[in-house]
């Protein structure tokens, strides 16, 4: 099942306004992986996951209807 | 009683208006149980970075996250302190240097916990909701903003 990933702030100058799909991951660490291979800017750049909406740390399953958001640092205000 | 409140929308497209900000303090003066209001507002700063200087911030976000972690930073501080009501409104889009993206506005029966809340608010929705700001220089190129 694909998944669903956003990114917002400076990871759009990466990844771009669309939403990419990632097919075959199992978690976020496989999904990370297979990000990186794709968008190698995307490596060692700061960010927290977010899975529908919850911040996650660690190796998070995945189901293939979750929606994953790349988060850089907030700068509201 | 419990009054259970519910997730309200705190995104404005564009700068907060002046006048916005006057109706919303005008709208208080039936509440007579408040004896203070604490309000901040943001405003968008003309910063000089490498000789360039910032024309205009372009903010998005993650709304439907920022509404969701708005609403518990919303709980928490009405559990907190004792507040008459709490009012957040933050821009989107294109906000020229010095014009309004911020205005948050507590009120109490006394100042004390109308300030604190609004320090607490202020300082919690910049640390944690997820809000992203395009520093547009005047010769269109941009950086992403940090807070500090």
């Amino acid at each position: 099942m694909p998944v669903q990933v956003i990114v917002f702030g400076q990871l759009t100058d990466i990844m771009g306004n669309n939403p990419v799909m990632v097919d075959n991951a199992a978690d976020t660490s496989e999904l990370i992986e297979q990000l990186n291979i794709r968008f190698p800017a995307l490596v060692n750049k700061p960010y927290i996951i977010a899975v529908d909406r919850q911040i996650v740390t660690g190796h998070t399953a995945l189901s293939g209807n979750n929606t994953v958001a790349l988060l850089p640092p907030f700068a509201g205000g | 009683m419990i009054t259970e409140r519910k997730p309200k929308n705190i995104f404005t497209q564009g700068p907060i208006a002046p006048s916005f900000i006057a109706d919303s303090i005008q709208k208080h003066e039936t509440k007579t149980n408040i004896g203070g209001h604490s309000i901040f507002l943001g405003q968008v700063r003309a910063d000089l970075i490498n000789g360039q200087k910032v024309a205009a911030i372009e903010y998005t976000a993650y709304e439907e996250m920022a509404l969701e972690k708005m609403h518990v930073i919303r709980e928490d501080v009405f559990a907190k302190y004792p507040l008459v009501c709490m009012h957040v409104h933050h821009s989107l889009g294109k906000i020229a240097a010095g014009e309004i993206c911020l205005f948050v506005f507590t009120s109490s029966a006394h100042r004390k916990a109308a300030i604190d809340a609004c320090t607490e608010v202020v300082e919690r929705l910049k640390a944690e909701l997820p809000i992203w700001g395009k520093e547009i220089f005047e010769d269109e190129s941009y950086q992403w903003k940090e807070n500090k």
